[in-house]
């Protein structure tokens, strides 16, 4: 079998490299315009080639051993050798690509560069010769377009190319053709470091670790094994470098880089005349939305448009959201832009189904005004146990004969359903029902929405028909309908809402929004002490928390990384989108804003929890730095912006099929058998295995103002994966008589509290912010590298969740005149603490 | 409408197979390659332990 060949791919932070990639390996890894995405090397089969494996690098400025996407690359290039290099480079900004260009160059590989972005670089009118680079470099050049997948695979097969000459051609003692950049004295020296080190490196790379000892890269020098003779004599020649040039050995090579890189940019690289001392589109659009004052309020506005779009009544997310909860996954639609009117016999025939909705709410609302006014009169006189509470089978005719009710018609925006008039505080329309009225109205039936109109049944609807049909028994259906595809389908309901949050972000994020976001933040961060390299992992939790405690990999300092994993998944990430989908869909319709607060509120705890926490001794400590290119605007393709979307919502969906079906089977045995494994029937739900693991962790919730065991069960549930929650009250809702289950869960929030909506909102406060997912903080537990730490990182978010959830909750009763009580004066106490945590002197503590 | 025993006959028994065969079938899957997550890649998949193929050197 033969050996595969391997080709490193590396080039500066955001110069395309992992979209390159994609489209070399045909992988579908995450891409980010901005740096620390790619916090590890990722291998991939070049497509067409079995025996070449590409290896993406993290993008670096340099081969330091500063930071730990340095140490990842330069070990790997360095140590493990790749047998040729293919430097993607950014064209548009070449010349600060070709400093690491150059440090690539001095590793004796075969290489070649791949200048990136060419179609920008020919929109804008400059011209670069490839050919005097390659010269001075001593590697092939090429230009691609890794976006529009342009080149990239010539660029790839060219270096194939080379790596396989390489690899027949390689013998020892072959000494590379590299470029020599630096000054006479400072070659001088390079070349007696060379003569020092031969045979303690492989030949090839001689130059390249000669510089290194040059500039007194301690690893290096250790690693080689210097003798202290031979150390001093090489410090006399790199001394004498320092005298002459005036200056210390590291910023010598680092400014003669440079040096050569500006004449070498002199001869090849021609800007357009019309563009120099220009603003460009994206300088323009950057005074606006980095400015000092703007650029929060542009950020909050861009999330306000966001949730808008996916959650505001009539709005795209919501409509979609209400096809897909009440037809698509349950009963059924109409196809729309056509006629629904009544095909069959009947009181309907040839009537729309709106207005035969609109009749059988009247006439069920004379109805019940009639048994109403029937069932008064025959109480008249006796004690409350004897009264008759339901309609008796047989009307007394004669007592019938002398009631005529007052009809009351208003219907409620929500439900669509009739309310009754002291309920409603506009003036009602009202009518007679006598008798007759009533007997007319107690024949009509509620329309059968299949007989108006072209009616495609929903996919709820088709299973239990299916059902019905193999005349499956009662309890596996519930099993199926309710419990396996209740769950699931409450889950995939909310897919258009997710999916208008991910194409937003994705559109964002490719237009290079998302870059600016990052400095924004670290703008404002740092005036706390913090660094934006923290808010990167934050940006990338916005679609899943895992991957965002993993990027924190990329902070260096141990404090700031540790603070990092606690605070990343404070970000509502697209999990969690589902309960705020839910909630905003249940409660909020009208208040969609309150979906974009709870992005809002991430936030201000990310800021607040990481000033609090800077302020002990564990996190205290300078901001480190935090390097950003902010990459010109440009208008995302269709592509790219699917690709990003795509592969957010596969995993949503893949986990609606994964997670929460078997977690919803679970439940629903849990919910329908008692202790005994005796099958219980609806009404003896109270007797159940998940009644009672509710019941005995729901006091724990009473002070939040969800204190019952569906609630309870909900949030627990959570923990298996966000959206189970909304699954879970789907479940619960499902067992329940009569409407939809969206009333159903208002009905639960409305039973446990008087303030069903402060209640609705504690419980997606809560839900939100305390631990994320298992998954999640299993990560958390492995990143923070000790059991010590992960309990803590719990710890904290459950504090930060709970004390929100009891502050909105308790603060927001007091407001709405609930009254004050013990709760209320512990969210005073607790939040007072919080704000101490906050506002006290920092402990000065160097790290 | 649930009460007692649970009544059985072919369809249903049919049923609660194809149930446990979907059952088993994500457990399976996610014990053998992880959960997965919104970036559409799969931890356990990845060379390295814990990876994802968002952030990680894997292909799902």
């Amino acid at each position: 079998m033969s050996k595969s060949i391997k080709i490193a791919l590396a080039g500066n932070p955001n110069s395309g490299k992992t979209t390159l990639f994609n489209a070399l390996t045909g992988s579908e890894q995450y891409v980010g315009n901005w740096p620390g995405v790619t916090v590890e090397k990722k291998d991939g089969i070049l497509s067409g080639h079995k025996d070449v494996v590409i290896q993406d690098l993290p993008g670096i400025y340099s081969l330091s051993p500063y930071s730990i996407e340095e140490k990842v690359s330069r070990r790997f290039l360095v140590e493990e050798g790749p047998d040729a290099i293919l430097n993607i480079v950014d064209g548009t900004n070449i010349e600060r690509n070709l400093y690491f260009s150059t440090q690539l160059a001095e590793l004796g590989l075969p290489m070649v560069m791949a200048v990136n972005m060419m179609d920008v670089v020919k929109k804008n009118g400059d011209k670069i010769d490839f050919e005097k680079i390659a010269k001075a470099l001593r590697c092939e050049v090429v230009g691609i377009s890794a976006l529009k997948n342009e080149g990239g695979m010539e660029a790839a097969e060219k270096v194939v190319e080379m790596a396989k000459k390489a690899v027949v051609e390689k013998g020892p003692g072959k000494l590379p053709d590299v470029p020599h950049v630096f000054s006479g004295s400072v070659e001088h020296a390079i070349a007696h470091i060379e003569e020092s080190i031969q045979g303690k490196v492989p030949l090839r790379s001689i130059r390249w670790y000669a510089i290194k000892v040059f500039e007194r890269d301690r690893e290096i020098i250790k690693k080689l094994e210097i003798g202290v003779g031979e150390m001093k004599h090489i410090e006399e020649h790199i001394r004498d470098c320092e005298k002459e040039l005036g200056d210390d050995a590291e910023s010598i090579i680092t400014s003669q880089r440079y040096d050569f890189i500006k004449k070498l940019m002199d001869k090849s690289l021609a800007l357009n005349e019309t563009r120099k001392d220009k603003a460009t589109l994206s300088d323009k659009i950057d005074k606006f939305v980095t400015h000092r004052i703007l650029a929060l309020p542009i950020f909050i506005l861009s999330l306000c448009v966001m949730w808008f779009l996916a959650v505001a009544e009539h709005g795209p997310g919501t409509v979609l959201t209400d096809w897909a909860n009440d037809g698509f996954l349950a009963d059924g639609w109409h196809v729309p832009f056509t006629t629904h009117e009544c095909r069959a016999e009947g009181k309907y025939k040839g009537m729309e189904f709106e207005d035969a909705q609109g009749e059988f709410a009247k006439q069920d609302a004379s109805k019940s005004a009639w048994e109403e006014a029937y069932l008064e009169k025959i109480n008249e006189g006796k004690s409350d146990d004897d009264k008759v509470e339901e309609m008796p089978e047989e009307i007394d005719e004669k007592v019938a004969a002398t009631i005529v009710a007052k009809g009351v018609f208003v219907e409620d925006e929500e439900t669509g359903e009739p309310i009754a008039k002291e309920d409603n505080e506009d003036e009602p329309d009202l009518w007679d029902v006598d008798f007759a009225a009533y007997k007319e109205a107690s024949e009509w039936e509620e329309p059968d929405p299949s007989q108006f109109g072209v009616w495609v049944p929903g996919l709820g609807a088709l299973i239990t028909d299916a059902l019905d049909k193999a005349g499956v028994s009662d309890t596996v259906k519930s099993l199926v309908v309710d419990g396996a595809w209740g769950g699931v389908a409450t889950v995939l309901g909310f897919v258009p809402v997710i999916f208008i949050v991910f194409i937003f972000l994705a559109f964002l994020e490719d237009c290079g929004y998302m870059a600016r976001v990052a400095f924004i933040m670290d703008r404002l961060l740092r005036r706390f002490g913090l660094s934006g390299k923290s808010f990167i992992p934050m940006l990338i939790g916005k679609g899943c928390g895992v991957p965002a405690v993993m990027a924190a990999r990329a902070i260096e300092n141990e404090r700031a990384r540790r603070m990092t994993v606690i605070l990343a998944t404070f970000v509502p990430c697209g999990a969690k989108t589902v309960i705020i989908a839910m909630f905003a869909a249940l409660f909020f319709r009208e208040q969609w804003y309150v979906a974009a607060l709870m992005d809002v509120i991430g936030i201000a705890i990310i800021i607040l929890g990481g000033i609090a926490l800077k302020k002990t001794r564990f996190f205290a400590g300078e901001a480190s730095s935090f390097v950003l290119e902010l990459p010109a605007y440009h208008m995302p393709t269709v592509s790219g912006v699917w690709h990003h979307t795509w592969n957010r919502l596969k995993g949503y969906v893949l986990k609606a099929g994964l997670i929460i079906f078997p977690a919803c089977v679970v439940l629903w045995f849990v919910m329908h058998f008692d202790w005994s494994l005796n099958l219980l029937a609806d009404e003896e739900i109270e007797k159940s295995i998940l009644h009672d693991l509710g019941s005995w962790i729901a006091w724990m919730f009473e002070p939040l103002g969800f204190g019952s065991w569906q609630g309870a069960a909900a949030s627990v549930s959570a923990e298996i994966a966000k959206e189970q929650a909304t699954a879970t009250l789907g479940l619960v809702a499902a067992n329940m008589d009569g409407a939809t289950t969206g009333s159903h869960i208002q009905a639960l929030f409305a039973s446990v509290s008087d303030f069903p909506k402060l209640a609705a909102l504690s419980f997606m406060v809560f839900n939100l912010f305390v631990p994320p997912c298992m998954v999640a903080i299993a990560v958390t537990f492995r990143e923070m590298g000790s059991q010590k730490w992960g309990w803590f990182a719990v710890g904290f978010q459950l504090f930060v969740g709970y004390v929100l959830a009891l502050s909105v909750y308790r603060i927001g009763v007091l407001v709405a005149g609930g009254g004050f009580g013990i709760w209320t004066a512990l969210a005073f106490v607790l939040d007072a603490f919080c704000l101490w945590a906050i506002f006290r002197p920092g402990k000065k503590v160097e790290c | 409408m649930l009460k007692g025993e649970v009544e059985m006959n072919v369809s249903s028994l049919v049923v609660l197979v194809v149930i446990g065969i979907f059952f088993a079938l994500a457990v399976w899957r996610v014990a053998k390659k992880g959960a997965p997550c919104e970036c559409g890649g799969s931890r356990k998949a990845c060379s390295r332990k814990g990876g994802c193929s968002c952030c990680d050197c894997c292909e799902d």
